[in-house]
């Protein structure tokens, strides 16, 4: 059999993924959540970028191909072609309803209210003009899109984002509007842009876009204003950045100030877990036994119910063992000697096995504290109850927005830290041993000395993520420190890219913060997460803010003048 | 008198197969010794005990007074031990310069310490470290230079093997172990290596022992020859000495080329 034409099975490829996004009920509960309050919702967002990412693929060449010759057509056609086999399902389902066989036994996401979406209301046997028409129409807009000029190109797609990103985030901006006292009745409604909101958003954009493109980009347009140079542009851009995480939890409800608390913890997890992996390339996959120990070791020096004060939870004692600020350098030090008693006997180890053993080091701790045997100490599967929050003065510490500067002050200290080690002799000889463990021997790098120091080092860092999770929380019991939490956080690092510092905070706010303020995906949210990740490993295998040079390997680029690591120059 | 590289009765085996028999070599500052044989004579594998990566099964070695027996490469490095690799082995997503400066690592302290603070006496020794390495890549005029902060793995294959003798180096050795430096490269480069080889022996004193499979580079610079095979040293002399014993031609060309060879004669 001959093979399609390109277009048609992109088509096809569009219209299975909008039956998918059907099928598993996100075009259902998406459904429920509008972009342009009353006019769009998200669902026919999706279906739309579908049905234009359909046409812009079948208008453009295939790789290694040569372009199409009439891609207009094309993408027309690809458009309709995936409108037509929505339409196809949509009757074929309710024809098999109709039948008595019901697909609901296996997608229960496929009932009449969502076919419905999909044909706009129009009932079920016009959803396949209705939809192949859209599809046609989307299709052509997208082959126009494929074909015009990277700048037309560029800047419909910014004005689009734009949109997208004002109203997904329109509770979280909304609720900084409100926190900074600008009205926002007029911009947001119903968790979506409002139709002059829309208008706004995509003016400004624009307005925006124009105005940078006759400039020549923003550092042209910077160096033109009298008395700007490079070096205070810098210094304003840090101070900006600065200004806004100190107002952030002010300007934000206590939900965010929250979710900023969890991405501050795997901040600093995954600045732990980046010395070990991104520096000395230890792959290691029992990191939540430093999240543990950190928790722990808090809870018991300093909870009211710890042993070491003579209590348990039906007998507390006044007063914790020690304070919080006694019990974290405290902590630290234990959690070094735990990392020497893990580091030392994998040091042999290489890669894969390194790998296992690790998972298995991770998992021992967390049985250890699930024991029988440690349950008098650790408290067994309830774990350790009444830790106090962490004292500050006359501030209430279990409000989030404490907590937030508390974490954040960590998390500072700790990229410090990271950046000063990366960047000196230690570094170095990491990234020798990570790159070539018996030459960076043969150069004279103790490679046990400089694993152990790695372990001790992101053991020291991430316990902190432990230490301040306790404290929130106010307990500490085995169920926190599943393996979920080591893929996690091994996730940060990877998605952020490798090494790079800046990556794991990306990583931590795409991954932990995204996730928690699109609660309302509610089900979704694995699913997306899923998506994002095979997403970027395919299609930025160095990760959203990657290590310059790691990058360059990966990519194969020409060599290009590094750029100064912008904190590294700052820190001087 | 002792000299600076001393092997007596060196053996390495590995299951059944002997891979070094009972080898006596040694080497002195200021010259340069090569080792040669056919593939799997156990040149390579010499190496890797002489500079720690196996352990030897049985032998005396010294090195600079040292017993060196079981001590690891990092060890051996510090003593004044540098190797190049057969097959280079650089660190690739590193930049030329760096790869250069980790070879000062045996010769420097910064710790965690120095790490965080930056002190002053951490500055003066990361400045001192960006010197020695720029030294030597200016060893090889500009084929290295100006290019310090490409990375590793951008480099021209015989720039590869240049960066590898610098990283060496830099380690501030007394004595270099060279493993195939000319392989892949072309005669005008051969040409180029035969002299800087000699000046790492003449301006830097360096004792310089190497493994190499062509004859011509052998000729040009050792001093001293020796030959392997099958683990077993069964030659040793000037280059023509040892070119012309009967064993090594026969460990070449085998038995009945070799004689062909001596009817000729």
């Amino acid at each position: 059999m001959r093979r399609l034409p390109r277009y048609v099975r992109v088509g096809l490829l569009g219209g299975f993924i909008i039956i998918y996004l059907t099928a598993v009920g996100m075009i259902a509960a998406f459904h429920e959540r509008n972009i342009i309050t009353g006019v769009v919702q998200f669902s026919v967002v999706l279906m739309t970028l579908v049905y234009m990412a359909a046409g812009y693929l079948a208008a453009r060449a295939p790789k290694g191909g040569s372009p199409p010759l009439r891609p207009t057509r094309d993408a027309l056609i690809a458009g309709a072609v995936g409108g037509v086999l929505v339409g196809v399902f949509v009757i074929l389902m309710t024809v098999l309803a109709d039948a008595g066989y019901t697909p609901r036994d296996m997608f229960i996401a496929i009932t009449p209210a969502t076919l419905d979406i999909l044909s706009f209301d129009q009932g079920t046997y016009l959803s396949l003009p209705v939809q192949a028409v859209l599809g046609a129409v989307l299709g052509l807009a997208g082959g126009y899109l494929s074909t015009a000029t990277p700048n037309v190109r560029s800047t419909v797609t910014r004005a689009i984002s734009a949109t997208l990103i004002g109203a997904l985030g329109a509770p979280l901006f909304s609720v900084m509007m409100a926190g900074l006292g600008i009205p926002s009745r007029w911009l947001f409604r119903s968790e979506g842009l409002t139709i002059v909101g829309t208008v706004f958003v995509v003016g400004v954009t624009l307005l925006l876009r124009w105005y940078l493109l006759r400039a020549g980009g923003v550092r042209n347009a910077l160096d033109r204003v009298p008395g700007v140079t490079r070096k205070n542009v810098n210094v304003v851009t840090w101070a900006v950045v600065g200004v806004v995480l100190a107002v952030l939890p002010w300007i934000v409800n206590t939900f965010v100030s929250d979710v900023l608390g969890t991405v501050g913890l795997y901040i600093l997890l995954g600045l732990g877990l980046n010395i070990v992996v991104g520096y000395a390339g230890l792959l290691d996959l029992g990191y939540v036994a430093f999240y543990a120990v950190g928790a722990y070791s808090v809870a018991v020096l300093t909870a009211r119910s710890s042993f070491l004060v003579g209590a348990d939870v039906t007998n507390l004692a006044p007063d914790g063992f020690m304070n919080f600020w006694v019990a974290i350098p405290l902590t630290i030090v234990i959690a070094v000697i735990i990392g020497v008693l893990i580091g030392a006997p994998v040091l042999r180890l290489r890669g894969d096995y390194l790998a296992i053993v690790t998972l298995g080091f991770g998992e021992i701790i967390r049985t250890l504290v699930l024991s029988d045997w440690l349950k008098p100490y650790l408290g067994g599967p309830q774990g350790i109850t009444e830790i106090p929050s962490v004292p500050v003065g006359p501030f209430n510490a279990r409000d989030p927005r404490i907590l937030y500067y508390l974490i954040l002050g960590f998390v500072l200290v700790s990229y410090f830290v990271s950046t000063r080690l990366k960047y000196a002799r230690i570094g170095r000889a990491w990234a020798a041993m990570r790159e070539d463990e018996d030459v960076a021997e043969g150069m004279g790098i103790s490679v046990i000395k400089y694993k152990i120091l790695a372990f001790v080092m992101g053991a020291a860092v991430g316990c902190l993520g432990g230490a301040f999770f306790a404290a929130k929380l106010s307990v500490a019991n085995p169920g926190s420190f599943t393996l979920l939490v080591s893929i996690n956080v091994l996730a940060v690092v990877v998605l952020g890219g490798m090494g790079s510092i800046p990556g794991v905070v990306v990583g931590s706010l795409v991954l932990v913060g995204l996730p928690e303020l699109l609660r309302e995906f509610g089900e979704f949210r694995l699913h997306i997460y899923g998506i994002i990740l095979v997403a970027i490993m395919v299609f930025k295998p160095e990760g959203l803010f990657p290590d310059a040079r790691r990058a360059r390997e990966l990519r194969g680029e020409a060599t290009v003048k590094e750029p100064v690591p912008a904190l590294a120059g700052a820190a001087e | 008198m002792s000299h600076l590289l001393e092997l007596e009765g060196v053996s390495k085996r590995f299951g059944g197969v002997q891979a070094v028999v009972d080898v006596d070599l040694y080497a002195d500052s200021g010259e340069i010794v090569g080792v040669i044989g056919p593939n799997g004579a156990g040149k390579t594998t010499l190496f890797n005990v002489v500079t720690g990566f196996y352990a030897p099964d049985a032998g005396k070695m010294t090195f600079d007074g040292h017993n060196i027996s079981g001590l690891k490469p990092n060890a051996l490095t510090r003593l004044g031990m540098a190797r190049t690799f057969q097959a280079v082995r650089l660190f690739n997503a590193m930049t030329v310069l760096e790869n250069a400066m980790v070879g000062r690592h045996t010769r420097t302290r910064a710790g965690v310490w120095g790490a965080l603070t930056r002190n002053r006496r951490t500055r003066e020794e990361e400045a001192q470290i960006t010197e020695e390495a720029r030294k030597a890549l200016s060893f090889f005029g500009n084929r290295l230079i100006g290019r310090e902060d490409s990375l590793a793995s951008d480099l021209a294959y015989a720039d590869r093997r240049r960066l590898e003798i610098a990283r060496a180096m830099v380690t501030g050795p007394k004595l270099l172990l060279l493993d195939e430096p000319a392989a892949g490269m072309n005669p005008a480069e051969k040409e180029e290596l035969i002299t800087q080889i000699g000046r790492l022996r003449d301006e830097y004193g360096y004792a310089i022992v190497l493994i190499e499979h062509d004859m011509p580079v052998i000729k040009g610079v050792c001093d001293r020859v020796a030959a392997l095979d099958h683990g077993v040293k069964i030659a040793e002399g000037t280059y023509d000495e040892v070119a012309s014993n009967t064993q090594v031609i026969e460990a070449y060309l085998g038995k009945a080329a070799a004689a062909q060879r001596e009817g000729l004669a």
